[in-house]
């Protein structure tokens, strides 16, 4: 879901720019704040994993792939949206300046759409989910779903303001697409999520058994 | 299990994508390119086939739809290696991957020190 430069106008790349660099400053100050120093090699290994499985692009009907983007993760394991913003910000910034995945005037939308929506649904939707359903992982399932959906959803949203893509069109196809692609985030999210708790339930910054 | 064995254990599954991800990755467009794609007709909505000519006036379009024709020169375009095939993009995703690491390392812990 990675937005090229030519999708957006400058001027409204700008903004979005704006926008994401705020959740940035308010992720760094989260980081400040409340990430433990014991924390720093699983963001470090978090940011790793997430890089190296965006680039696994999984097929999915109608001639199409997605690949995981792993806010929703990261968001749980270190128990904050900003969690999320703060990984993918850094891989969004990797991808696009050293491999050209994502574009440089518009990392602003990516961070947005791919960090913040991923971070915010993801960690508010897994909690929110939790009330009602004891089992850590389908919660991470569902929240993983649809912070991706989300996404995609705000994507189709900003290039329809762009001028790139049709309102009900983008909204249609991007929605198609990407309710398949959640399945990918959902299950990786639930999978990875138990393999981390059960490795090392003391690691994460809610345990599972205690309630998020 | 201690907190060494576990970062070891993560570096190295993410070591194993990275590795895997060349020959296992589909090399269809994600989500965003084919709703482009099929915005643009190179592509129908779900068929696999992709027109390239129409596809590479699609980009030309967008391009003269937004006016951003912003592009700078990524040191490994498209997590590839010219000339070196799979064994290249093995190498631009594992070093992607260390990169990574090492950086997040690095400003996890200048963002955790700033303030204590």
């Amino acid at each position: 879901m990675h937005i090229p430069d030519a999708f957006i106008p400058i001027g409204q790349a700008l903004v979005y720019w704006v926008i994401a660099l705020v959740f940035v400053a308010l992720a760094l100050r989260w980081a400040r704040r409340s990430m433990g120093e014991e924390k720093i090699p699983l963001v470090a290994v978090l940011a790793a994993g997430i890089f190296a499985i965006q680039a696994l692009n999984i097929p999915i009907p109608g001639g199409t792939s997605g690949h995981m983007v792993g806010a929703t993760l990261a968001a749980i394991v270190l128990g904050s949206p900003y969690a999320g913003v703060f990984v993918l910000t850094l891989v969004l910034l990797v991808q696009g300046v050293i491999f050209g995945d994502g574009g440089i005037t518009v990392m602003g939308a990516n961070i947005i759409n791919m960090g913040v929506i991923g971070g915010f649904i993801g960690y508010y939707g897994y909690t929110a989910v939790r009330r009602l359903i004891e089992n850590p992982y389908a919660a991470a399932f569902i929240a993983g779903w649809a912070s991706l959906f989300l996404s995609a959803i705000l994507c189709a949203v900003e290039l329809a303001v762009a001028g790139t893509f049709p309102l009900v069109a983008g909204l249609t196809m991007m929605g198609i697409y990407h309710a398949i692609i959640g399945l990918i985030e959902g299950g990786i999210t639930a999978i990875a999520l138990y393999l981390i708790a059960s490795a090392r339930p003391d690691i994460l910054e809610h345990p599972l058994g205690v309630g998020a | 299990m201690e907190t060494k064995r576990f970062v070891i254990i993560g570096i190295a599954v993410a070591i194993l994508i990275a590795i895997a991800a060349p020959f296992l990755a589909s090399s269809n467009p994600d989500g965003l390119e084919s709703a482009f794609f099929s915005i643009y007709g190179a592509k129908s909505f779900m068929g696999s086939d992709l027109d390239e000519e129409t596809a590479a006036a699609a980009e030309e379009e967008a391009v003269a739809v937004t006016g951003n024709d912003f592009s700078h020169e990524p040191l490994i375009p498209d997590y590839s290696i010219p000339g070196l095939d799979k064994a290249g993009e093995v190498l631009a995703i594992v070093v992607g991957t260390l990169l990574m690491l090492g950086l997040a390392f690095a400003v996890a812990k200048v963002s955790t020190r700033s303030g204590s």
